[in-house]
Order: structure tokens, then sequence, then C-alpha cells
């Protein structure tokens, strides 16, 4: 089912949340909504499934607009942030709950129930409450009461965020796969932007209750349209050098150091302000230009090793390289940068 | 050190120790242990003395006691005795005269008034006048009526005295009933309350009354917490305020508030007179209006107690899991009935079994209204219990029935608050421990 948000405006008392946005997801499609924590993520999605009225615009499903049906006859199912199991039901009770307010039979419940726990693998934790469960498998519950109606629509509020790293792991994996199987329309809100890329078909930046760009995880990697996506996306982050044009194909960091800039914006006029993002993993790896710099931090996270290098004149950049302990702090070292790679933003901060 | 410390600790607590015990304990150890007397106004709670009265020679003389007896102890005598010799000079008996009666009549003694005045006749320095010699006559009368002795032997002398042909068993019965202070009687007022025929009547009533006012409670007190809950929430802070009032109001006034609501003339008769629908003083005109009116004042005071309550378990309920409930398609009545309410569980109980206990024991309310009327319609065992030890019409309160009442009712109330406890502490059990992997 696909979704869109045409003019949707969202005001709290006098406060404009959210003004004017336009969005469409499309069929059996899984879409993050990723920003900032008060950028307006939840408050679009309550507005989806109903529980927000909005002030303005249509919500569509499909061609039937549903910007006056209550939440009830939306048929969305929703993850939220805490679960909001029902404590007073057991496990079997809290996913055939959906079911069972419609009416169901009982034999169509059972039925119905056991299929769903079986896809989100909590058979054997039924009859249990959920006081007596553990954060992944809340997680599964409500997952599977969310689905167990066949919904139009799957909205996740951060369902990963309350769990610790290692389940947060298994369960972004496991959503995904769900999702995949079910072939669901699914929205999810979240703040991570690793969680976004990693289990969603595209990305809808927002902040400030804004919508700046909406791409597949990689087009949005690799090509930000403005400088708080390039900032946003990444781990870790892209380094931003402001500076100018020198005219000649060439990039002057305010404090000094000369880089090339990429082919596409040799041609730029010189003394342009621009500012240019440079990502770690562009920088020690491979390149036709040398920069030479004194190592001035070491991480070393196992797989990977992160490097700052500190140049003559005080700039930092950032690189992250395969693991290795061959450099150690303090030594001086001249890697390669890709300046192709390299992205630049105007002084209003759009990519050039 | 360590008993030190602990004596410490003794002393540290000891005021609270004193408080429990003189508020909480000691109550009830007066009610037990008056339960089992039969104090009252006539008899005190102090000790009391011996003296026999009319009334108790008459119940003498119905409970089998020899008609002789009876008679002898009703009359009195006249002995000349050196008490008797020391309250005529008292009383202001000529000295010389008194002393012809020493010299010639000591020790005698005389059964009715004519033969000891013809006995002080015959005296030379007798006064002259009629009037004077029965003056005389009297410090000399020893009657036993209405005579206080502190002790019993003193009783039993002097029963003893006038009737010396007694049998000893006879006189020491008599001696017995002759005593006004308490005594115990052990299960006395319990019988007496099992044979009263209006005892069941109040038992039905009291349980009436305590179900219907439940009932009411806690219904009402749900109602208005769901539906505030669900109002705005300016209009929601107006609401609880009004729907406090009949419990901050004081008890006096709130009962005022009622009279003049359902009096005659009040404000329902008068609606009731302008629409020609029956007028009459609700509160006390027929026994259905009567019920209503203690209902519904004790309703509302513990329907605002139950709100105040179910509105802070509502609160507490997480509102993504209305929100959740909602989108999983419930409507406002199956949230209601199947998300909140088994939520309100806890709460209700604990307002079913503090209520139950409180509504009990309360009679102020009843007192103030219909005052358990008309005739003994809406009398409750609390409102009898505190009119038969604290407001008796005829002015014999009386202490031991009251506290034996008052026992009753405590004990319903440990039963109660035992079943109660018991059914909280089930479900502790029921929720077994969080297992995480
Ligand atoms: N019920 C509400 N009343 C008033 N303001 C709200 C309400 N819900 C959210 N907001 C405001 O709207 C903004 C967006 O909130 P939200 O959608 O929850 O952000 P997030 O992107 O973190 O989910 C925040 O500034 C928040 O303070
Ligand atoms: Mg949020």
């Amino acid at each position: 089912m696909q979704v869109t948000l045409k003019n949707f405006t969202k005001t709290f008392d006098d406060t404009t949340v959210i003004d004017s946005m336009n969005l469409a997801v499309n069929d059996g499609e899984m879409l993050a909504l990723l920003g900032p924590s008060g950028c307006g993520k939840s408050t679009t999605l309550f507005a989806i499934c109903g529980i927000h009225r909005i002030n303005g615009g249509q919500i569509l499903f499909g061609d039937r607009d549903v910007s006056d049906v209550p939440s009830q006859k939306r048929n969305v199912g929703v993850v939220f942030q805490n679960y909001a199991l029902y404590p007073h039901l057991t496990v079997f009770e809290n996913i055939a709950f959906p079911l069972s307010v419609r009416g169901d039979s009982k034999p169509d419940i059972e039925r119905e129930v056991r299929a769903i726990a079986a896809l989100t693998h909590i058979e054997e934790l039924l009859a249990r409450r959920p006081a007596q469960l553990s954060g992944g498998q809340q997680q599964r519950v409500a997952l599977a009461r969310a689905l167990v109606r066949k919904p139009d629509v799957l909205l996740l509020d951060e369902p990963l965020a309350n769990l610790d790293a290692k389940l947060r792991l298994e369960m972004r994996s496991e959503i995904r796969r769900i999702q995949l199987e079910t072939g669901i329309t699914a929205i999810l809100v979240t703040h991570d932007q690793v969680e976004a890329m990693s289990m969603c078909d595209r990305i809808a930046i927002m902040n400030k209750g804004e919508i700046l760009q909406i791409a597949t995880p990689t087009d949005m990697y690799r090509a930000p349209v403005n400088k708080f996506v390039a900032g946003f996306l990444g781990n870790p982050p892209i380094v931003m050098l402001e500076g100018r044009t020198s005219g000649d194909g060439r990039f002057l960091v305010k404090e000094g150091t000369s880089l090339p800039l990429p082919a596409r914006l040799a041609g730029m006029p010189g003394d342009t302000p621009l500012s240019l993002g440079v990502r770690p993993e562009h920088f020690g790896a491979a390149g036709a230009n040398r920069v030479e710099g004194t190592i001035s931090f070491v991480e070393p996270q196992g797989r990977e090793t992160l490097f700052d290098v500190t140049l003559d004149d005080g700039v930092v950049l950032r690189s992250i390289q395969p693991a290795r302990d061959d450099v150690v702090f303090g030594q001086k070292v001249v890697w390669p940068l890709d300046a192709e790679k390299l992205l630049a933003f105007d002084v209003s901060g759009r990519a050039v | 050190m360590r008993t030190r410390t602990c004596l410490l600790g003794l002393a540290f607590v000891s005021p609270a120790l004193a408080l429990l015990f003189a508020f909480f304990l000691m109550p009830v150890v007066l009610t037990t242990v008056f339960a089992f007397t039969n104090m009252s106004t006539s008899t005190g709670i102090t000790g009391g003395s011996h003296v026999i009265t009319g009334n108790l020679l008459r119940d003498l003389g119905n409970a089998g006691v020899d008609d002789d007896i009876v008679a002898a102890l009703s009359e009195g005598s006249f002995s000349v005795t050196p008490e008797t010799l020391a309250a005529a000079a008292e009383a202001g008996v000529e000295p010389r005269f008194l002393g012809e009666i020493e010299s010639s009549l000591m020790g005698q003694s005389f059964e009715d008034a004519r033969s000891f005045e013809s006995a002080l006749k015959a005296l030379p320095s007798r006064p002259t006048r009629i009037r004077d010699i029965k003056l005389a006559t009297e410090p000399f009368e020893r009657s036993i009526l209405n005579t206080r002795y502190s002790s019993r032997a003193a009783m039993e002398t002097a029963i003893a005295s006038m009737v010396p042909d007694a049998p000893v068993d006879t006189v020491s019965a008599i001696a017995e009933a002759s005593y006004t202070g308490w005594r115990w009687i052990d299960g006395g007022n319990f019988q007496t309350l099992l044979d009263r025929p209006e005892t069941i009547r109040i038992v039905l009533n009291t349980v009436f009354y305590v179900a219907a006012t439940l009932a009411f409670n806690v219904f009402v007190g749900l109602f208005l917490a769901i539906t505030t809950f669900y109002l705005p929430k300016t209009g929601a802070g107006f609401f609880s305020v009004l729907w406090l009032l009949p419990r901050i109001t004081p008890v006096v006034l709130y009962a005022v508030m009622w009279k003049w609501f359902t009096w005659d003339n009040g404000f329902l008769y008068v609606i009731a007179e302008q629409l020609g629908l029956p007028a009459f003083n609700y509160m006390k005109g027929s026994v259905p209006t009567a019920w209503a009116t203690i209902i519904l004042v004790n309703g509302f005071v513990g329907a605002s107690f139950g709100m105040i309550l179910f509105s802070g378990a509502l609160r507490a309920i997480p509102v993504q899991q209305l929100w959740a409930s909602e989108v999983d398609g419930a409507s406002r009545w199956q949230q209601i009935r199947r998300i909140i309410l088994p939520q309100l569980r806890w709460p209700i109980l604990f307002v079913t079994s503090y209520q139950t206990l409180s509504l009990l024991s309360s009679y102020e309310q009843i007192w103030l209204t219909t005052n358990g009327g008309p005739g003994s319609t809406t009398t409750v065992w609390a409102l009898e219990a505190f009119n038969t030890a604290l407001n008796n019409y005829t002015g014999n309160l009386e202490y031991g029935m009251g506290a034996a009442m008052a026992l009753i009712l405590v004990a319903v109330g440990l039963i109660l608050s035992i079943l109660y406890l018991r059914m909280f502490r089930f479900d502790e059990l029921v929720n077994k421990p969080r297992i995480e992997f």
C-alpha cells in the first residue's frame, strides 16, 4: 500500500512542528524517517496512524484519503518505542488483541496468532506476561501484535532504541527479514543513521520538521544534498573544512593548507567561499594527492583503526583504515587523499 | 555494648510504642473489657456500693425470695445504740432527755414507731409536744432501705440484723443483688443481642447499607474518573475539584445541605411539587427515599475518594498503551473494558476493602440525616452501638452493651481485613519473577 503525505501540517497549540511536508512511500518499501531528536519524526508517524489529527494537508493510503479516518479504521500496525504491551494480558492475548476487538472467531485468532508467533520466533513465550520477557522478546511481541491483523502499513517508532547493542544488531536484521517476508509497506522512525542505512530501502532525512532529502542509503551517503545530511550520515563523521577556491583547481583552507578540488569543480572562479567535506575513508587509502601530517590520535576499533592527522597549520583530518599498528601517536605520515570523492558545499550549505 | 545499643534503640522507639499502645491498642482493649460487663450510667465505670432499693425488693419478691423477708427488709426499726444516740445528739435532741434514753433504753429495739414513742413517753424529761417526740424518734430509726453499705460484708450484717432468721444463702444472694456497681457478665451482652428481635433487622440494614453505598462509591468513582480522564485537561481540573467538594465540606455542613435539599419545602420538594410529583420530606418521609438519601449522602463522599485513587491509577497507565489499543482497532468502550479496567483492579479492590471497613463503622452521616428513621428502618449497627453507648434518650447509657456491639464490628472488620489482605498478597504470588536472557 502506497502512503502519501500531501502538504501535511501539524501544530501543537501555537507551535508548528511540521509545515507542509510531502512524502511518498512506495508499496512494499521500507522507508526510514531519519533525523535528530525533536525534529518531528514521531509526530509524522502518529499522524499517519491517526493518533494525532492533522492540521492541514492530506494523508493518502493508496488512493484513499484517510485524513479524517479514526485510527481504529486505518488498519495500520504500530510498534511503539516502549513497546506499549498490555501488562495484564499474556503474550498470546496481547497479540490476539487486534483480532479479538474485531470480533474474529476463536479458531481464527488461534491460527493467526500462532502463525505470526512463528514468523517472529516467539512461539514458546505465548503463555507469559510482558513483565516476564526481556527487551528483545518484548520487541518481537510488539512486532507480532502490529502485524497480526495484516495491516496495510507498518509503522515503527524507534523500535531499537531501548535495546542493548547486541540485541539491536539482531533485531535490526529480524525486523528487515519480517518486513521482506510479509512485503508490507513500512516506515521506520529512527535517529540512528546506521539503523536507517542498514534496514531501509530509502531514507527520508528530516531536520526541524522538514524533509531535506529522500534517497537510497548509498545515494544519500555518496551525494548528500547539503552539509546537514553529509554531517548526519557517516560514522566516524565527515570532516568539514572551511575555506576558499584558489581559482586554479585547488582549495585553500582558511588555516593555510591547500588541498585539491574534485575535477568537476576545477573550473570554479577563484575566491569562492566553500566548505569541503572529507570522509575518513577517503584519506589514507588511495588517491593521487599526498598530504603530510602528524598522527595526533589513534583509536583501534578491532577490524579498523581510526586516526586523527594534524597538518602543519593545525587542520585536523580523519582517516579510517583496515587495522594497522605500524603507525603510532606522534609519527609523521604522508597519506593519499582521494580528491574526486570530496564533497563541497556553498555558503548556504547546499552541495555543489 | 550490644545491650546498651539495644536499650538506646528501645528508648528511641518508646514514644512511638507508647502512642501506638495509647491510640491503637487501648481502644480495642478497653472495648473488649467493657463488652463483657454491664457498665452503664447507673453502674458507673468505677466500683459501686451495696444498696437495697424499692425496685430491688420488688425484683427479689418476683425472683422468689420469701415474702416475709422482703417485708422485713422494707420496714424500718428503732433501736437505741451508741450510733443512733450520737445521731440524735447531732439532730439536736435535748441532752437531758437523751441521757434518760441512754440510761433506760440502751440496747433495746422497737419494731415500729408507735411502741418506741410510748417507751419515750414513759421517760420523765420527755418533750411536752407530741411533734417533738416524733422528731426525737427519727434519728433512732434504722432502715436498710436505700442505705448505702460500702462492702458486701456490711450489707450482709445489716440484712442479718433486720431478718435474723433468714437463711445464710438468701442473705448473701440479696447482698449480691444489692451491688450497684458494674460487674462481669461474661457473654451476657452477646446473648442479649442474639435474643433481641431487632438485631437481625439491624444486621440486614447494615449489609444493605454497606453493599449499596459501596457499589455507588466504586461505580460512580470509576465513572467520574474515566470521564474526567477523557476530558480535555483544563476541564478535568475543574471537575476534579467539583467532585471533591463532598469530601472537603465539613460533615455537618454537608448534612445540612442535604437536609435543605430533601426536607419539607426544600429544593427537591419544591421541584416535585411544581412537576406534580409526590412531595414530602424525602429524608424521613418514606423508607425508600430515606435509604436513597443515606446512600447518596455517603455515596458521594466515597465516590470522590474512589475517583481520586482511580484517576491516579489511570494517569499511571502509559499513554502509548491507549494509543496502541486505538490503532489495534479498539473502540473507546473496548479500550475502557479491556485495557483500562483490568489495570484498575488493585485500586478497585483497595477502594472496596477500605470503604467496606469505613462504611461498617460509620454512622455520622446517618445520625445527622435520617437518624436511623423512619422508625428504625435505616438504623445500622454502628449507629445502634453509638446510641446504646453514648446517645440514649432514656439517659441510661449502656456502655457495656455498646462496647459489645462495637467489639462485634471490630471482629467483622478484622476478618474482612484479613480476607482482603490475603487477596492482595495472592497476586504477588501469581506475578512470577522476570526471566531475562
Ligand atoms: N503533544 C505535544 N504537545 C506539544 N508539543 C509536542 C507534542 N508532541 C511533540 N511535540 C513537539 O513537537 C516536536 C517534535 O516532536 P517529535 O515528533 O516527538 O520528535 P522526534 O523526532 O524526536 O520523534 C518537539 O519539539 C516536541 O516538543
Ligand atoms: Mg520520537
